[in-house]
């Protein structure tokens, strides 16, 4: 099988802000932005990407969310948090003020294991604070 | 000054008594309630790392020539390797080195749980090595795997003798009974699943020195027991581990994974980074095993308890321990007659690990559903039962460090008393109501533990130790204890850690102990510093030491006067001040443990089987809080955790042939954002006046305990149904609600 | 690997077959591929290929669900069974067409089990543990079929243009038998373009999970209200979606030992469902 995006950013170009935690779609600590969605890097294959802008939480950081996530305390051990950023970042680009609902909706493919929920929910309350 | 002591040391509910060196803990104890920084909340110190991605986890660590290991496992639950041939995969592209069994002490030619480790590569990327494995060759002799574990106690397949308590007599204290009350609990096999998957990497530098980047809860038990396996002298092995994502219990030790590195490394002359994929992860790297209780209580007319019996089953694996299942039963309630036996079954299943307060979550679950049936029984407020039930005393005669429980319990009635209003909104099918369930623990930590605290000329402390932060944030409460002994803002005193190399032992941080192991070190290593400081500063100003103290970045007489730190610090130059601390004894003849209530709020769909958590509020007893919005994130993960032990997750074993049927986290699954409740945090913050010299317990395990049973006793509230079966799938609770209506005889509203 | 991406509809056909494999999204494919549970020589990726958008009832099969979850024209059934499907990235990833091609979650299947769908001779499911299997036509596989979005298109007598035909979306779907393992009627090579959606009177989708969002379906109900009647259809409750007639087709189901809750689940959600419409 041809090299996925994730494995592409990871090695080739050494941005490792990108998590690999399943490898397989399931989990969302891989999440990037392609032209502003969404999408799972590890199964994405690097050549079907084609003209399509490529976000990671490289560019990513200076986004208000960064600091919002480590003021309400929405992380623990941290190796979800890149993704749920850029999740996060896509929904408040696309909704400005999200509801708790929405929230719960768009953030749910972002699995945290450390259970960070309730504190990423505030995160993204507050984001623009 | 040192001393020989003899202490008990705890980890995770297992006490050991054992000589130690421990230095006096001269300290008194800060005064309760907050302080200038600890008892703050603060922002996490290495927040902004994690978040932005720059944090280096094990995972994300590249070495100059680096190699990649893949491990080829058993696809058997029980199997014998008739043939093994590994040329294939040596003559694969990119492989460096293959390993079978007896190359490694790890790998076997006789698994005996699925996933077992029979072979190795490694190659020069990971694909290479993972194609590599599939070529290996061979030819399995299966045998029939024992997955039952009434089965194994029954044969006698026991990973340990079982653990008998008693105390008073059972039989004679179920004779004095008004009610009895018997059932039978189990609760699943559960997956630790964190999120960075167990990985180390190994270098070596010629054949007698060994550097080990490792995601680890300990990095001095990674150190000695690579030394002891490989025959290293400990100095010889640096362990590292600076990030790591998350453990739960499960990366207490060094691993399979890091001894196979190890051997890589050895043979390849280069760097070895061995990680396992989240299959493996599934497989090889513990679980929370799945328990049998079979329970009986009985009480009098009043809710006095006059009998406890459980007879628990552990259904351990093929190797691991067998968690105090029965320990909730022993520790919780005042009762005379206590009979608890624990069974570890040994079985062709992976091996448990530790996992977030082993065998007190289970047990747990099992003894407050009890509870629950037996206040049903006696028309008693369930509350009111665990009051009238309160322990005041340890029941061997040891007086507790400090227990707030009946202060905890009173604070849990405001939450106690919306079930009226709860229970009020039931809804057509949806129905609602309360429960609540009580926790003890253990999490008073212990000696040894040592830090180092360093002053230079700009003012600003960097604590040393070589403990980690597991994403407890724990580097965080380091920095704000050493900063309230040494009168300097939060941002100016960091944390150096997580490298053997670096920094004096540290604590294991398991067992809720890092905070209660660590914390008080690093105060008196700040003290000593402050200490220096003063002495220096008693010189320069032509005062008496004992008048002058270190506060807000100055330093201050009681007599006048007021200096910058700056001031004392400048004449340093390239000196620095150097304070070193250590964890002192543990109180003598005392029983030091945690305590708390949890009052669940659920929504039951009563045709469909859906249950809702709705509101959780937890009340917990864990002496001085340092960072009260750590301290929050630390019950809510846990509760969170547990939410998904309670409702969605299991680990699933096909019956026939032992496969580990969810391997995938679309099949084991962990909750989401969209499944949490709300959830109200409270703790009686107050410290524990005998224990150290700041009177902090852990709270890394109490909330994840009693999460189970007050939902479960919600459910029952709400509808009448007894679910005694973990998860609460809509199976088990559509199934518990007919055996409610078959019992009523009735369809309930 | 060789990997291509034709601009029309004949390259990509012309493309596909002699171990050549369609990709859409990928959410499906690319996992599978890793897994050796399908192999290839050369992917094909459909992106510019295969018609992408919503236009009055017709949707091209390379929209994503994450467009149909939020496009007012798209019925409700539709709509709620694409927004309950899958997670947030899986929905923006994964098109329609490719959906309603996916294969089962029976973790036998997935796990390379020599099952019946995998050309052997017996369901481990129906003998090992099978709580998320079916409930309907279990006989020969037990596995559960578990696309959201086909349960809604069956009950809104949506429409497929391939290539080369026309048909129900029912019709794309077979149960497997001894002779033809297959759960579809794609022939080899063939693609599915475009769907047509009448619009219902009302229609609505209600979805059992084991948490609130990214599961796949214990049981979902799909209703839909047209002139000519009401269609129901399930999805998680055969191996293919299953339509059935009324709320009392439910007393012909052949639950296995693990799935009879399942059956409770789907007469509430019927009842309600129908309810609503």
């Amino acid at each position: 099988m041809g090299a996925t995006l994730l494995e592409t950013l990871r090695g080739e170009l050494g941005l490792s802000g990108t998590k690999i935690a399943c490898g397989e779609g399931h989990c969302g600590a891989c999440t990037v932005l392609l032209d502003g969605v969404p999408v799972l890097s590890c199964i994405t294959l690097v050549h079907t990407v084609g003209e399509r802008e490529v976000t990671t939480i490289e560019g990513l950081r200076e986004h208000p969310l960064v600091r919002s996530f480590v003021r309400a305390d929405a992380l623990q051990c941290g190796f979800c948090t890149p993704g749920q950023i850029v999740s996060a970042a896509a929904l408040v680009g696309a909704v400005p003020e999200p509801s708790r609902e929405e929230i719960r909706h768009h953030m749910a493919g972002n699995i945290c294991r450390c259970g960070a929920y309730p504190r990423i929910e505030e995160a993204i309350l507050t984001w623009r604070d | 000054m040192a001393r020989l002591i003899k202490t008990e040391k705890e980890v995770e509910g297992r006490y050991e008594e054992t000589w130690v060196v421990v230095e006096e803990d001269v300290l008194d104890q800060w005064p309760a309630g907050p302080l200038t920084v600890v008892g703050q909340a603060v922002e996490r110190k290495d927040g902004l790392e994690r978040a932005r991605g720059e944090a280096p986890y094990t995972a994300d660590l590249k070495l100059p020539g680096m190699l990649h290991a893949a491990v080829l496992r058993s696809p058997h639950a029980r199997a014998n390797v008739k043939r093994l041939d590994l040329e294939p995969a040596r003559r694969s592209l990119g492989v460096r080195a293959v390993v079978g069994p007896g190359d490694v002490h790890v790998l076997t030619d006789e698994p005996r749980y699925p996933g077992q480790p029979v072979a190795a590569v490694a190659a020069d990327t990971f694909r290479q090595a993972r194609e590599a494995v599939k070529l290996i060759e061979v030819e399995w002799e299966e045998l029939e795997p024992l997955l039952d574990p009434d089965e194994a106690v029954a044969r006698g397949e026991l990973v340990e003798e079982p653990r008998r308590f008693e105390r008073g007599d059972l039989e004679r204290g179920l004779a004095k009974a008004d009610v009895v009350v018997e059932a039978e609990y189990r609760t699943q096999t559960l997956l630790h699943n964190c999120m960075e998957t167990h990985q180390s990497i190994c270098r070596w530098h010629g054949d007698r020195k060994l550097d080990v980047f490792i995601s680890t809860q300990f990095i001095w038990g990674v150190r000695e027991r690579l030394a002891d396996q490989l025959g290293l002298d400990p100095d010889d092995v640096r362990v590292v581990c600076e990030f790591m994502g998350g453990g739960f219990g499960s990366k207490n030790g060094p691993g399979d994974y890091t001894y196979i590195g190890a051997e890589l490394a050895k043979r390849t002359g280069r760097p070895v980074k061995c990680a396992l994929t989240r299959r493996e992860e599934s497989l090889a790297t513990g679980n929370r095993n799945a328990t049998i209780q079979r329970l009986v209580a009985g009480a009098k007319a009043d809710g006095t308890l006059t009998a406890l019996g459980g007879e628990y089953v552990n259904a351990v694996g093929w190797s691991g321990f067998s968690p105090m299942t029965g320990g909730p039963m022993q520790y919780l309630y005042a009762c005379d007659n206590v009979r608890v036996v624990e069974h570890g079954a040994r079985l062709n299943a992976p091996p448990n690990a530790a996992f977030r307060a082993p065998g007190f979550v289970e047990g747990t679950f099992g003894l407050e559903c009890l509870l629950d049936e037996l206040a049903a029984r006696l028309d008693l407020d369930p509350l009111e039962l665990r009051r009238r039930n309160h322990l005041d005393a340890d029941p061997e005669g040891r007086s507790y460090s400090s227990k707030n429980l009946m202060e905890c319990y009173r604070l849990a009635e405001e939450h106690w008393a919306r079930r009226d209003t709860v229970r009020a909104r039931s809804e057509g099918s949806w129905q609602r109501g309360v429960g609540l369930a009580s926790q003890v623990w253990f999490g008073g930590g212990g000696p040894p533990s040592y830090a180092w605290v360093r002053v230079g000329a700009d003012g600003r402390a960097v604590v040393v130790t070589a403990m980690q932060d597991i994403g407890t944030g724990t580097r965080t409460a380091m920095a704000q204890i050493a900063a309230e002994e040494l009168g300097l803002p939060l941002d100016r005193v960091e944390v150096a850690l997580g490298d053997s190399a670096r920094g004096p032992y540290a604590s294991i941080s398991a067992g809720s102990s890092t905070l209660p192991s660590m914390g008080p070190a690093v105060r008196s290593a700040a003290a000593d510093a402050a200490r220096q400081i003063l002495e220096l500063a008693a010189q320069r100003f032509d005062k008496e030491q004992r008048v002058l103290s270190l506060k807000d970045e100055h330093v201050v007489a009681s007599d006048g006067g007021s200096w910058p730190l700056g001031s004392v610090c400048e004449l340093l130059g390239d000196g620095q001040v150097l304070g070193k601390g250590a964890r002192g004894p543990n109180p003598t003849g005392m029983r030091v443990l945690t305590f708390g209530v949890q009052v669940a709020e659920v929504a039951v769909d009563v045709e469909t089987g859906e249950v809702r958590v709705e509101r959780v509020a937890a009340i917990h007893d864990v002496g001085r809080i340092v960072n009260p919005l750590g301290a929050r994130s630390q019950v809510e993960g846990g509760i969170v955790q547990a939410i998904g032990h309670t409702l969605s997750e299991e680990r699933l074993l096909d019956p026939e042939t032992g496969t580990v049927l969810t391997q995938t986290l679309d099949a084991y699954r962990m909750p989401t954002i969209a499944d949490v409740p709300e959830i109200v945090a409270e703790f009686v913050d107050v410290p524990d006046q005998h224990l150290t010299n700041l009177g902090s317990k852990g709270l890394g395990e109490p909330p994840i305990i009693p999460t189970a049973a007050a939902i479960a006793n919600a459910i029952r509230d709400a509808t009448g149904a007894d679910v005694r079966s973990l998860p609460v799938t809509r199976e088990e609770l559509l199934r518990a609600l007919r055996e409610a209506r078959e019992r009523v005889g009735a369809v309930p509203a | 690997m060789e990997l291509s991406r034709p601009s029309t509809v004949d390259e990509a056909v012309a493309a596909l077959g002699n171990g050549a494999v369609a990709l859409a999204g990928g959410t499906e494919l690319v996992p599978l591929l890793r897994d050796g549970l399908v192999r290839a020589d050369r992917v094909v990726h459909l992106a510019d290929a295969v018609p992408r958008g919503i236009d009055g009832t017709r949707i091209g099969a390379g929209t994503t669900l994450a467009e149909l979850e939020v496009d007012p024209q798209i019925p409700s059934a539709l709509r709620e069974a694409c927004r309950l499907a899958a997670s947030p990235q899986l929905r923006s990833m994964g098109t329609i067409g490719g959906n309603l091609l996916q294969a089962t979650r029976c973790w036998y299947w997935r796990l390379e089990f020599p099952c019946r769908l995998h050309g052997g001779d017996r369901c481990h499911a129906a003998e090992g543990v099978h709580r998320e299997h079916a409930f309907f036509a279990s006989d020969f596989c037990a596995s559960a079929h578990p696309s959201d979005p086909a349960a809604a298109l069956v009950a809104l007598g949506g429409m497929l243009r391939t290539d080369r035909r026309e048909l129900p979306v029912a019709e794309l779907y077979r149960l497997p038998t001894e002779d033809d393992r297959s759960t579809t009627t794609l022939a080899p090579g063939e693609l599915i373009l475009e769907l047509d959606v009448p619009a219902p009177e009302a229609s609505v989708y209600l979805k059992a999970m084991d948490r609130r969002r990214w599961s796949f379906p214990i049981v979902g109900v799909a209703v839909a209200r047209a002139a000519d009647g009401v269609r129901i259809a399930l999805a998680g409750a055969a191996p293919i979606p299953w339509a059935i007639a009324s709320e009392a087709d439910l007393d012909g189901a052949t639950p296995l030992p693990g799935t009879a809750y399942k059956l409770d689940v789907a007469r509430a959600l019927v009842r309600r469902a129908l309810a609503e419409v």
